[in-house]
């Protein structure tokens, strides 16, 4: 069990991924100017990536990994380079499911998303964290932690940043620094900090 | 007003973007011309992947023998190249079967691969080939030095090398990174010949056999430990973990048993 | 009747004055990852470029026949498909830059740059402009990659494109490297900096503040 906490740790901490991976950087600033979106983006992409990762997971072990299509008689068959189309079809899928199955039953946190869901099709986070969860060779297990792991992770640090915006909002910045300069200096400031992280999961 | 347009495919652009037939077409075509499009840039450039990787690791493994101590004036002498042969790892000595030129079909058939226990698995593989390609150098009777090629999961990705060892079976020669995608300027120094050179004399197994090898943290300090790459730890303990998988009981341990027992 | 497009301003637009990264936040994710040296940075820059514009072009070829329910997944699968490609073609020639730059090609897929000059341009202009747009975004892109990238290599190993430029400390020369440059903190300071740089120049592009602070009497 604590080998799962773990893992689930480093994929929220040490691999964080706006911070350390520079995944899903776009929204990530953009959404960070206030705490609401940032939440609302932060449960929304945990709910994906939790979902996303274990099972472009299954579908790249089940037809696309070298060797993947041996019981039908071609073992040699390496079709990995299809994996990008197939994950982001799948990805796609998802979201457009998810979306309707939340309008249907619960229109509440329906509204509350708004336009984050269609937008997460298009992440750079999403789709790094199966292409990552490929290159690294994860079991379905791992890809489950994985991807929550790393949706909580990049929750926390949306909502660290949205709060230290809010609160600078109000200091008085250089003209050319307000906005998008600060905002990449605070990040960087983050890094920096969950970049002590490492250490954590070394000695584990 | 024209007459019908027999023509199939005007009378596809014509249709209004929202029918259903056109969404369906149109999906369809898109679908089809990329997947062509894709397999057929793959189909035409993976041969010459392949020649490229073969083409690279031949020039690590001259590379590799050539950067040992005494290792070219050593070739000379015994008439130049090394020997090669296909060894079966559960045994520990050469393969019955199969060749170099066959090894890579045989692997293509699942009974070669081991599955390998969460408890064995140090070097994160999943499964181990059970039989290896390796490189001699014999003088005379005696094997003066051993190539062994090992890979193993890094932080970004595998990491192949290759591994000489001496004539004692137990100090290391030297080793050659073949391929990784670890951090340029971190964890890729591994592939720095200045961090490589830490290797050779270093001593593998202590007196009761266990497999003591390490990249430390921080400077070597014993005879078993090479120095370790600052800022590079995930690097480094990956790189001891693959070692210590390979020289081990799962990997090439029963060949070098085998060997210093002269039995090979 | 459509105003004649001019090649040469849509070209150079996205260079300074309308710069992807620094002013429309677009494309940030890999810009970042890839910049430890210049050789990534301007293959990163390069495959970029290709996909898009030729991907603009293709997308603004057919963009009057794209149903709307498909629209978006159409144009990802046009990108994915000629980012695979030229994922294989690096894989082929340049092994050991593709080793580096490993799932960050991939991402070039959803790189918010891409998809958005094709959803905002590529849609309603012909190819040939929709593809010079391409190409200067890509081209503001590119040079926003190669000043990083340069840099963080020169300052980080004292390199540039894998050739010593400033003799290290430990082989004899005065410069000792900073190892941060090669971290990922780095990358932000200096894209903070440059946007800073920027906006100090062309002060049309600075934000308006959040809040104006009311007009006080100063305490008597």
């Amino acid at each position: 069990m604590s080998e799962v906490w773990s893992f689930f740790l480093f994929a929220a901490f040490v691999d964080n991924m706006p911070l350390t991976l520079f995944l899903g950087l776009c929204t990530f600033l953009a959404m960070s100017r206030r705490t609401e979106s940032a939440l609302g983006l932060g449960i929304a992409m945990t709910i994906v990536l939790g979902i996303t990762v274990p099972l472009n997971h299954m579908i790249y072990q089940w037809f696309m990994a070298p060797g993947a299509w041996g019981w039908a008689g071609y073992p040699d068959l390496d079709l990995s380079y299809l994996a990008l189309i197939a994950f982001i079809g799948l990805i796609a899928a998802t979201v457009q499911l998810l979306e309707m199955v939340l309008e249907r039953f619960f229109p509440a946190i329906h509204a509350a998303f708004g336009v984050f869901l269609p937008l997460l099709t298009v992440q750079c986070a999403i789709l790094g964290g199966s292409l990552f969860m490929v290159e690294r060779n994860y079991t379905l297990g791992q890809s489950a932690v994985f991807g929550l792991g790393s949706g909580v992770g990049f929750a926390v640090a949306v909502v660290m940043l949205s709060a230290i915006r809010a609160r600078l909002s109000y200091a008085d910045l250089p003209a050319g620094l307000r906005g998008l300069g600060i905002a990449f200096i605070l990040t960087g400031l983050m890094s920096l900090g969950f970049a002590s992280f490492a250490q954590m999961t070394a000695s584990l | 007003m024209a007459g019908t347009d027999w023509n199939p495919w005007r009378r596809l652009l014509a249709l209004p973007n929202e029918s259903r037939t056109k969404t369906v077409i149109v999906a369809f075509l898109v679908s089809a011309i990329s997947a062509v499009l894709v397999s057929s840039a793959t189909v035409v450039l993976r041969p010459i992947q392949t020649a490229n990787r073969a083409a690279e690791e031949q020039a690590r493994i001259s590379d590799l023998v050539r950067g040992i101590p005494g290792m070219a004036a050593l070739l000379e002498d015994s008439g130049g190249t090394l020997s090669t042969v296909v060894i079966d790892l559960e045994r520990g000595r050469a393969a019955q079967d199969i060749t170099p030129e066959t090894l890579d079909v045989a692997l293509t058939d699942q009974a070669n691969w081991t599955v390998l226990e969460a408890g064995d698995d140090l070097a994160g593989l999943g499964q181990r080939p059970n039989f290896t390609q390796v490189f001699l150098l014999r003088e005379g009777e005696d094997i003066s030095l051993i190539l062994l090629p090992v890979t193993g999961q890094g932080y970004g990705g595998r990491i192949d090398a290759i591994v000489a060892v001496h004539g004692d079976m137990n100090t290391i020669a030297g080793i050659a990174v073949t391929q990784h995608s670890e951090t340029p300027g971190l964890g890729a120094r591994i592939e720095d010949p200045s961090w490589q050179a830490n290797f050779p004399g270093t001593l593998i197994r202590d007196d009761s056999g266990d497999v003591r090898f390490s990249v430390a943290r921080g400077v070597a300090t014993t005879d078993y430990d090479v120095d370790g790459i600052t800022g590079a730890t995930r690097t480094s303990s990956s790189v001891t973990r693959m070692m210590r998988f390979w020289l081990g009981p799962q990997g090439y341990g029963p060949l070098l048993d085998a060997i210093g027992r002269g039995e090979f | 009747m459509a105003e004649r497009v001019s090649y040469w301003s849509t070209l150079t637009e996205p260079l300074i004055k309308q710069n992807p990264v620094t002013l429309q936040i677009l494309g940030i994710c890999s810009a970042l990852a890839v910049t430890t040296t210049m050789a990534t940075a301007l293959t990163m820059s390069v495959s970029l470029t290709v996909v898009i514009t030729l991907g603009a072009g293709i997308i603004s070829v057919i963009r009057r026949h794209i149903p709307d329910t498909i629209r978006l997944i159409v144009q990802i699968v046009i990108i994915a498909s000629l980012v695979i490609v030229i994922d294989q073609f690096l894989q082929a020639y340049f092994a050991d830059i593709s080793r580096a730059l490993s799932v960050y090609v991939w991402l070039i897929t959803t790189n918010c740059l891409v998809l958005g000059r094709t959803e905002t341009y590529a849609r309603f202009h012909g190819p040939l402009p929709s593809m010079v747009d391409a190409f200067g975004n890509g081209l503001g892109y590119s040079l926003v990659l190669i000043v990083l990238g340069g840099i963080r290599e020169l300052f980080g190993k004292g390199e540039l494109f894998g050739a010593q430029v400033l003799p290290l400390a430990d082989e004899g020369g005065w410069f000792t490297p900073l190892s941060l440059m090669l971290l990922a903190p780095s990358a932000f300071f200096l894209l903070g900096g440059l946007v800073w740089a920027l906006r100090s120049v062309r002060s049309e592009q600075v934000e308006p503040p959040d809040h104006t602070p009311p007009e006080t009497e100063p305490a008597k």
